[in-house]
């Protein structure tokens, strides 16, 4: 369903986080493409710097985060040199959030109508109270509440319901892009099913496109088209989801896979990946990956691999075990 | 509302233990404060005399029999006639002192509260900027004084020295209460210092505590997908920033009551002005039991109100204790 043109271009992305005296490069120079109509997915375990992207491309990194260097081009503008009105309608017009925790992301104080008519009311203000009242309601009724709970306050839905306000209100505004942070992570795996099945199929009506990020590797393969692999602030590889564990690239995608149970067959003692990820303040030389590396090599520690594409494969990938 | 009449049981309840203690009080003290008027007398009143002055005091019959006398002309808000002011009843002395602490204090709490609130907004939304690292050491150091020096240091430069404000009283000899401009003019005229007083030494709380809530808050996922969402600074720093932020606040007014209402002691002795303080403290050098007997029955009930009243607020304002 997705077509080959870009919608979002990401070109050299750096983000780092300021401290007193020292520097942590959460992001460290990662390109990556979002097609029209495409789910892309970011996977990693935590502190990997899949959220510190997400929030680089909607321009909300704040101190002591700094995006200090690269390119985000959406739909052919450079979002990074967007002055204060652009910003603000390339925020929610173009590009929405919704973020893990539900419970967390609605104003608890006032009702959950005035939190979605906002947003309508601040882009559209040709709309109207009126109309900006009837397309939460459209919206609602879109993700299957009834709209006559629209006044109610968000301590009065559940988790599941509260999430599916969460993205009636990204859908306001009919965006091209839907950044999910981790949107079911917070949710028991039954309501979990039904909010995937609901932006499946919202996605499939309404065509824009997605970047997910989750922990969770088989709810993301399901869901993605292609999904890009971080380790340590850096993309190690880019692959189509159908073949991102039967046909992984890099040792570390490879190592990722293999520390899922498989759901079926004979029970398998899981490897794991020893060690833990590196300290940002304090990088080994060459891959960052290496140290924990079981098929590392000389040139390893001395050589940071570049992310390059191998046509057979379908799939880029930073490693120089491919070369 | 289940809420709100279970905490005016419990306001009913304490009041009613405040009472008891009051009565009890100077029953266990060694004579009693009809003893003081006898004395006065130097044993020129023969038996009945002394018996009709026991008699106004409530010192008659069995203590439950008193007890029952006391809550009864508490109930009809008669606390007794003074001692010092003989035959002045207490209730009228006790009524137009709080008069006027109500105008001082209510006026004092009003603007350090309105004014340090706003300053601890725009301190948060503009932390480790100029006006934050400027005026919130400075308000923070303003709040440690005690009202004592600031009101000396006021009513010397002011009122002695330049002699920009008259030396003390609510209001001039030469002009008889009523509600016209000129009155109330001169009244405020009056008020200016010593509302000054306690506003310079509480205002600097207020911002303090709004400033620190804020900037917890700022980091919650609501304020920052109100940002994502391209709304304008102003809507989300009042509608989902302080809106959430206030709530703490007004908890901690109404603690604040009472212990205004002791601060103004100082403050109304060293402007002479004629409130609540003062006559307390005229109260207890010359002994009128029934003065300060009644004036802390005032300050309980006062406190017991402001709490109340910041339960109702706190209902309003946090839907979450609507249920």
């Amino acid at each position: 369903m997705s077509s080959d043109r870009a919608l979002l271009e990401v070109r050299n992305l750096t983000v780092d986080y300021v401290g007193d005296n020292s520097i942590a490069r959460a992001v460290n120079g990662i390109d990556f493409d979002i097609r029209e109509g495409e789910a892309f997915g970011l996977a990693g375990e935590s502190g990997c710097g899949k959220s510190t992207v997400a929030f680089a491309l909607a321009r909300l990194t704040r101190l002591p985060g700094l995006v200090s260097g690269g390119s985000v081009r959406f739909g052919g503008e450079e979002v990074l040199q967007f002055e204060k009105a652009r910003l603000k309608a390339y925020r929610w017009r173009e590009v929405s959030f919704v973020f893990q925790s539900a419970m967390n992301a609605l104003n608890p104080v006032i009702p959950v109508s005035e939190q979605i008519m906002d947003v309508i009311e601040t882009h559209n203000p040709e709309l109207g109270e009126k109309g900006a009242r009837a397309r939460a309601v459209e919206m609602f009724e879109l993700v299957g509440i009834p709209p006559q709970r629209l006044d109610d306050f968000p301590h009065q839905f559940s988790g599941g319901m509260r999430q599916r306000i969460c993205i009636a209100i990204a859908l306001a505004l009919n965006p091209r892009l839907i950044i999910m942070d981790e949107p079911t992570t917070a949710l028991d795996v039954v309501v979990q099913r039904d909010i995937i099945e609901q932006i499946v199929e919202l996605k499939s009506r309404l065509g824009f496109s997605v970047l997910f990020i989750t922990h969770d590797l088989g709810l993301m393969i399901e869901f993605c088209d292609r999904i890009g692999v971080m380790y340590s602030g850096e993309l190690v590889e880019v692959a189509p989801a159908s073949s991102i564990l039967t046909n992984p690239q890099h040792p570390y995608t490879r190592a990722l896979g293999s520390s899922f149970p498989p759901l079926s067959g004979p029970r398998q003692r899981l490897e794991g990946i020893a060690g833990s990820p590196p300290d940002l303040r304090a990088l080994p030389q060459g891959c960052r990956f290496s140290p924990r590396c079981p098929h590392a090599m000389a040139v390893c520690t001395q050589t940071a691999p570049e992310l390059r594409f191998y046509p057979e494969h379908e799939s880029e990938a930073a490693c120089h075990l491919l070369n | 509302m289940i809420f709100l009449l279970r905490r005016l049981a419990f306001y009913i309840g304490a009041f009613f233990l405040a009472v008891t203690f009051n009565f009890f009080i100077p029953r266990l003290m060694p004579g009693d404060p009809s003893a003081r008027i006898i004395a006065s007398f130097q044993g020129r009143l023969n038996e009945s005399q002394v018996e009709a002055i026991r008699k106004s005091y409530g010192f008659t019959g069995s203590l439950w029999e008193q007890y029952v006398t006391y809550v009864g002309s508490i109930m009809r808000l008669d606390f007794g006639i003074s001692t010092v002011q003989f035959p002045e009843p207490t209730a009228s002395l006790l009524f137009y002192a709080a008069t006027w602490t109500l105008v001082l204090v209510g006026l004092a709490i009003f603007f350090a509260f309105t004014i340090g609130s706003f300053m601890g907004i725009h301190a948060a939304w503009h932390r480790g900027g100029f006006f934050d690292s400027f005026f919130t050491p400075i308000n923070v150091m303003l709040n440690a004084f005690t009202p004592a020096i600031v009101a000396l240091l006021l009513f010397y430069a002011f009122s002695l020295q330049l002699q920009w404000f008259p030396l003390g009283r609510a209001h001039s000899t030469s002009i008889m209460p009523s509600f016209s401009f000129e009155f109330i003019g001169n009244v405020l005229y009056h008020a200016t210092l010593p509302v000054l007083s306690i506003f310079l030494v509480s205002f600097g709380g207020w911002h303090l505590g709004m400033r620190n809530v804020m900037i917890n808050l700022l980091n919650e996922d609501f304020v920052i997908l109100a940002k994502a969402k391209g709304l304008s600074d102003r809507r989300v720093r009042y509608r989902y920033v302080a809106r959430n932020a206030i709530l703490p606040q007004i908890t901690a007014l109404a603690l604040s009551i009472g212990f205004l209402l002791g601060g103004a002691l100082v403050t109304e002795q060293v402007f002479n002005y004629p409130g609540l303080g003062k006559f307390t403290f005229t109260a207890i050098g010359s002994r009128d039991y029934s003065f300060i007997q009644g004036q802390l029955l005032l300050l309980t009930a006062s406190v017991l109100v402001a709490n109340l009243l910041s339960d109702i607020a706190n209902v309003i304002l946090d839907p979450r204790l609507r249920t």
